[in-house]
């Protein structure tokens, strides 16, 4: 316990001068970790909230047949199970299909609705899952070519249009994080290494008088992490704070506008629950990773 | 550099252990109040060189060296087939002429330097086979005082001596108890927080040795701690290492200060052309 102290006590104690000796150095490597995370961070945000708007509208995979009149759905669903873009199936009696209207309608007399329309006027329906998005416009085709098929309904093309460029926003997020990671680890694998190298006489002496290589480089590893932890807050304040202004701006704009910034709930969510947790945690544990891995390579060549 | 006597006949590839008495060897430092009178222990040096035994090592001998041959890059030997055994204890001065190969065999006791061939043991521990934190472990046995000091320049005193305890993993009390008897001993408490710049060389070598003596090795090497003092400074270090040879630590000291080596009576060892002569 005791020597688990004496170790903390040293790495910070250590960690805390080589910061304050790195001077305005320290910030070369901050400074690129928080442009880094930040864009990162909008992209990741840009994509939850696309994502989200897109699940409003139902499940982009479903695909519901409605059949004609007077044909029953154990007719139809031997064939569309032997289709192989099918993942799921569930059939919806028109009895079932007509119960639930009544209820949404909020009618409490069923019998009586029933004897006034003549009877229950809706159809069978099957909700049928494709496998994955590109299969659903194949899979439509051949649903509609089925005897009995009145209708196909699925996703409007225009959330087709978001998901894609949602996945495109994805791809242009990858690349520019890909590229500022490699930026932000060989600045910090830089900064680090100056430092290193102009506490040479020290690390001489360390060897010297019987320091491991652990006690030697660790400091260095724990300032790399300081590095990644304190990019990914200043990100993550300065994401808050654009949101924030964005909020204010969208305020003043039309219903849609506000609708597609706010996933359709009305107001800006600034505080829904990944944006307020996940979002910290994983900037703090990217600028982590990017912080120990720059100041590993750092280290790596002096360690032998 | 010339010998300053020669009372013995040179020994050449073999130096027999230089006697001194016996003394305990890890015990802690104990407090300038609280020691005894100073008294060098190495002051016997009326044994005969004789071969080094190959056989186990003797318990009483700290520093061993078989048949250590160094051969520099450039192909010039810095020792050639040598063997010494020295006892738990002694004081040692190492002379030579400049290029000799001093320095270089202080290395190869505290592992900056493997041999060529044979084997050199500390404490019976065969050195030169000691890598990494194994080395950096087995150096926490070792004081080790250098010709330019060493210090680090943007720590005070205090830090700089404390510098090797923490290194070594010291928890921050220890750190406390050891520090002050130590620089008293080096007579450095009034300085504990003065940067290296503001201490003349003197003291800065004092700091040194303190940072060398703060873990209470058993084996102190001090490489030319005297090459850059005058005579006063010269003669207050020698009496620092005479001090804490009385407590039982086995000093080695290189150097080509011939006054300093008139000062003290201690066995004295020539390194020239590789080899090692006995000249006290």
């Amino acid at each position: 316990m005791l020597e688990a102290l004496t170790r903390l006590d040293y790495l910070l104690r250590e960690t805390w001068l080589g910061l304050r000796r790195g001077g305005w150095m320290n910030w070369a490597a901050i400074s690129t970790v928080t442009i880094l995370l930040f864009l990162f961070g909008s992209g990741l945000q840009t994509s939850w909230h696309l994502e989200q708007l897109v699940n409003q509208f139902g499940n982009q995979l479903e695909v519901s047949v409605f059949l004609e009149p007077g044909v029953l759905a154990d007719e139809i669903v031997p064939l569309v199970r032997e289709m192989p873009e099918v993942a799921n199936l569930e059939i919806i009696s028109k009895e079932q299909a007509w119960e639930t209207l009544i209820t949404e309608l909020g009618l409490s007399d069923i019998r009586g609705a029933t004897a006034q329309l003549n009877g229950n006027p809706l159809v069978d329906e099957l909700k049928v899952l494709a496998r994955n998005p590109d299969t659903v416009p194949p899979l439509v085709d051949r649903l509609q070519s089925l005897p009995g098929v009145e209708a196909v309904q699925y996703l409007p093309e225009v959330l087709q249009r978001l998901r894609e460029l949602n996945q495109g926003l994805n791809w242009v997020s990858l690349t520019i994080t890909t590229l500022l990671t490699g930026s932000a680890i060989a600045v910090i694998m830089t900064t680090i290494r100056l430092i290193v190298l102009a506490r040479n006489r020290e690390i001489e002496i360390m060897q010297l008088v019987g320091a491991t290589r652990a006690w030697i480089y660790l400091p260095f590893l724990f300032q790399g992490i300081a590095f990644g932890v304190a990019g990914a807050v200043i990100a993550w304040v300065l994401l808050g704070t654009f949101q924030q202004t964005l909020g204010n701006l969208l305020a003043g704009q039309p219903d849609f506008i506000r609708f597609l910034f706010s996933h359709g709930t009305g107001r800006v969510s600034l505080h829904t629950l990944p944006d307020f947790v996940l979002l910290p945690l994983i900037l703090i544990g990217f600028g982590s990773v990017i912080g120990l891995t720059g100041s590993f390579f750092a280290v790596q060549r002096s360690v032998r | 550099m010339r010998p300053a006597s020669v009372k013995s006949p040179p020994v050449t590839a073999s130096t027999q252990p230089l006697s001194a008495p016996p003394a305990a060897t890890d015990r802690p430092l104990p407090s300038p109040a609280a020691q005894p009178a100073a008294k060098p222990a190495a002051s016997n040096p009326s044994e005969t060189p004789t071969p080094t035994p190959e056989t186990p090592t003797p318990p009483s001998a700290i520093i061993q060296l078989k048949g250590v041959t160094k051969v520099y890059s450039n192909g010039s030997y810095g020792l050639n087939q040598v063997n010494l055994a020295v006892k738990r204890g002694s004081f040692l001065f190492i002379t030579g002429p400049s290029g000799s190969g001093k320095t270089t065999f202080l290395k190869l006791l505290y592992g900056a330097e493997q041999p060529t061939h044979g084997e050199v043991l500390i404490d019976g521990v065969p050195v030169n086979q000691l890598r990494g934190d194994r080395l950096a472990r087995f150096r926490r046995r070792l004081g080790i005082v250098f010709q330019d000091y060493k210090l680090i320049p943007r720590r005070t005193v205090a830090e700089n001596v404390a510098f090797a305890l923490w290194a070594q993993g010291f928890s921050r009390s220890d750190i406390d108890r050891r520090l002050e008897p130590t620089l008293r001993m080096v007579g450095l408490a009034n300085k504990a927080d003065c940067f290296p710049e503001q201490l003349s060389g003197g003291e800065q070598q004092r700091v040194s040795l303190a940072r060398a003596i703060v873990g209470t090795p058993p084996l102190l090497l001090a490489d030319e701690p005297t090459g850059n003092l005058d005579p006063d400074n010269s003669l207050q270090v020698l009496k620092i290492l005479r001090k804490l040879n009385s407590f039982g630590v086995t000093i080695l000291v290189t150097t080509h200060d011939e006054q300093l080596v008139r000062l003290s009576n201690c066995p004295v060892i020539q390194i020239h052309r590789g080899r090692l002569s006995h000249l006290r």
